[in-house]
């Protein structure tokens, strides 16, 4: 189960098992996302490069603009996938 | 213990209802999960865009082997790719110049201990080793 929402306060908030299956789910969401905002990942269990690579497309399109993804809450296990890709390197990541 | 999915992107809950199961049985730590189902999920979808001339269904199975747990997928009547055989991927290049191509084969010889493709008798198998202990 993958859910991605976006609160009142802009905050999106994923939940669950993002994998290739939800692609679609989350690109109806990032592209409507024009201005900085944070990603809160506290009750996400696990993304998969093409959920990376779905973050990576975003984040390089808000760039342009002077904006970014924020990522919070990120658990230990997404936080050692971020490292090994090096996205901790193109993405801000507020600790817990 | 080994089980049949149809060829297709919808068949990846029933993959990860599948590998929670034997991972229930066999018990992995966390990591160890985490890692053979991002490869498990890289695989499966690498077989599904990139084999469409059969329709068989992919093989997935999951063995002790030694102190080590290896997951096998296999694809029937298929013609060779090893989707393996990619370079590595520049993870230090800047955003600007960052693309998705090859992440998840590079995280999964990252977080695996061996990643191994296979043919024989029209069959491509991947094989992915992670050790139980370090």
């Amino acid at each position: 189960m993958f859910t991605i929402t976006q609160r009142e306060d802009g905050e999106i908030v994923l939940t669950g098992r993002f994998d290739a299956s939800r692609v679609a789910d989350a690109d109806a969401v990032l592209d409507r996302v024009t201005s900085t905002c944070r990603v809160n990942m506290k009750e996400l269990d696990y993304i998969s490069s093409l959920g990376l690579g779905i973050l990576l497309k975003t984040q390089k399109r808000l760039k342009t603009s002077g904006n970014e993804l924020i990522l919070t809450h990120m658990n230990k296990l997404i936080r050692d996938v971020f490292r090994i890709a090096r996205f901790d390197t193109i993405f801000k990541i507020e600790e817990a | 213990m080994e089980r049949n999915f149809k060829k297709t992107i919808a068949s990846l809950d029933g993959v990860f209802t599948f590998l929670e199961g034997e991972f229930a049985r066999h018990g992995p730590d966390p990591a160890t999960a985490y890692a053979l189902t991002l490869a498990v999920e890289e695989f499966f979808t690498n077989f599904v865009k990139y084999n469409p001339e059969s329709d068989h269904d992919v093989t997935l199975g999951v063995l002790v082997e030694g102190e080590a747990l290896v997951v096998r997928l296999v694809a029937h009547d298929v013609n060779p790719f090893d989707v393996t055989a990619t370079g590595p991927v520049d993870v230090s290049l800047s955003l600007d110049e960052r693309t998705p191509g090859g992440l998840g084969i590079h995280l999964s010889r990252h977080m695996l201990d061996d990643v191994r493709y296979e043919y024989g008798d029209r069959r491509s198998t991947i094989t992915l080793v992670k050790r139980l202990r370090p």
